[in-house]
């Protein structure tokens, strides 16, 4: 399992447990996730704290799980973003497309 | 450049260290094998019980797995078959190397698709030979496939890079491409000529690698091709409006909607010298004005195509002064491999690129003297510059 999860108040919060989010594990990321959110969670807090790198790849899958929730009447929000990997959402423009938290804390009063 | 020749030549030359995981309850055997395994060129991962090498494997996917069948817990056994159920794990090699050797274990173990079953009385390198027989076997037939589906490509003409580049008066455009582990990638590009006048500069990014991606690729491009084609008879050569109109394909069809992509659409009117472009979810273009000497970014603000439905695009127009230089990147040539380890940073890309441009020779310098095949090796990804000077 990449997604450790728990349930607080509204919103289940999955924590990757990767150092590296790349291809190698994209794939299977992305189908926990939608399977997460299929099970009927309307809104996701996916924590990257554990995260040093992210590849394209993995952002894409972040992304198609995205487009799955919003379909769904959900939404998912990103937190725990290190330095390298917050300058990356920025460079991408994925920051205008998720919402992005420094902690769960932040993201649950958002929410 | 047809991929058969880009293929063949670097394929055999390819150093890469195979990645072997070891998994044993006993300290002193992964010592020992894994040792011998580094002394031979691989790259050993050690597992002490079933789950640590899950662990592992979470992290990266080795080449072969070589485990014993007898730990506390789960046994080995038990591993491979569930190793067996995991559609990303189930392919690895598994070998068993076990002081369990009655023929109904071996019987059990090699009916789990292992691909042997070793005694652990083996001599060291005997074990290390079957690894290596059987990884270039695998190797060699890996070789031959994307051979045949190379020419499978090239027999129905698909390419995911232009063949040649039109030549435009005042502009010298050139590009450089790179493919990953020599897998055709995710990243494409093309230059079209439109009426004698407009040329369009494409370069996108699949996100994915090897085959899906460039597979996908081919279904953008002909998009692409088509949306410019089709704004540019209706009188629009705005590169908003085209890549407006893109997106708004792609948004709608369920076949690639679910597969993410940037795009860069730069176009150039000689006529009146002047360039436009839209970004989608791309990386900033790098100009180098040679008045002020500098290299400077030019950031758009669209989203990945087919993320939203109205993709917040906007649209750049500015003229190149003689000697000034665009270059056009996808992500695959800003990782980088630190101490800390990896991550992505086109600052220092910037810092390093710098030096090549305002020069004559610029492109030629960046493609010859090794920078670029430099940033290739590091990467994991396919690797795209698309570069345009302005003559004087």
């Amino acid at each position: 399992m990449i997604l450790r999860t728990h349930l607080l108040n509204n919103a289940l919060i999955a924590d990757i447990q990767l150092k590296e989010a790349n291809l190698a594990n994209a794939e299977q990321f992305k189908s926990e996730l939608m399977s997460l959110i299929n099970k009927g969670n309307k809104y996701v807090i996916v924590n990257f704290e554990q995260v040093i790198y992210v590849d394209s790849s993995f952002l894409g899958a972040l992304v198609s799980a995205l487009k799955l929730a919003m379909n769904n009447g959900g939404d998912i929000a990103v937190v725990g973003l290190n330095n390298d990997i917050r300058s990356l959402f920025q460079l991408v423009r994925l920051d205008k497309v998720f919402r992005i938290y420094t902690n769960t804390q932040e993201a649950l009063t958002g929410a | 450049m047809p991929y058969s020749e880009k293929l063949t030549p670097e394929l055999t030359n390819m150093p890469k260290r195979p990645k072997i995981l070891l998994v044993d309850d006993s300290p002193l055997i992964l010592m020992v094998i894994g040792q011998a395994l580094e002394k031979e060129g691989f790259i050993s991962r050690k597992a002490g019980n079933v789950e640590e090498a899950m662990k592992a494997l979470e992290n990266e996917i080795p080449d072969l797995i070589l485990s014993d069948y007898q730990m506390p817990g789960t046994d080995g056994f038990a591993f491979r078959q569930h190793l067996m159920t995991v559609p990303e794990y189930k392919n690895i090699p598994f070998m068993f190397l076990t002081s369990v050797t009655d023929h109904a274990h071996m019987i059990a173990g090699i009916s789990l698709d292992a691909i042997d079953y070793i005694d652990k009385d083996t001599p060291i390198v005997v074990i290390i030979s079957k690894i290596n027989n059987f990884l270039n076997s695998i190797r060699e037939r890996h070789e031959h496939t994307i051979r045949e589906l190379s020419s499978a490509a090239i027999a129905l003409n698909l390419y995911s890079v232009p063949q040649e580049i039109p030549r435009i008066n005042g502009f010298e455009i050139d590009f450089w491409h790179k493919s990953f582990e020599n897998y055709p990638g995710g990243d494409f590009i093309d230059v079209l000529t439109i009426n004698n006048r407009y040329t369009f500069i494409i370069l996108g990014d699949v996100m994915g690698k090897k085959w899906g991606a460039w597979f996908f690729s081919f279904g953008y491009l002909s998009y692409i091709r088509a949306a410019v084609r089709i704004c540019v008879s209706e009188g629009d050569v705005s590169t908003k409006s085209i890549m407006q109109k893109i997106n708004s394909v792609i948004y709608h069809d369920p076949v690639v909607s679910d597969v993410l992509s940037t795009l860069s659409l730069v176009r150039i009117d000689p006529e009146n010298e002047t360039l436009s472009y839209t970004g989608a979810g791309d990386l900033p273009l790098l100009y180098f004005s040679s008045r002020e000497n500098k290299l400077n970014r030019i950031n758009s603000s669209g989203l990945l195509l087919g993320i939203s439905k109205e993709g917040g695009f906007d649209e750049h127009l500015f003229t190149m002064q003689p000697g000034d230089q665009l270059i056009m990147i996808t992500d695959g040539l800003i990782d980088k491999e630190t101490p800390a380890g990896k991550k992505t940073d086109l600052n220092s890309f910037i810092d390093e690129i710098e030096k090549y441009l305002g020069k004559t020779n610029s492109f030629a310098t960046l493609k010859y003297d090794g920078f670029l095949n430099e940033k290739a090796r590091e990467q994991i990804d396919d690797c795209s510059l698309i570069f345009i000077q302005k003559n004087s």
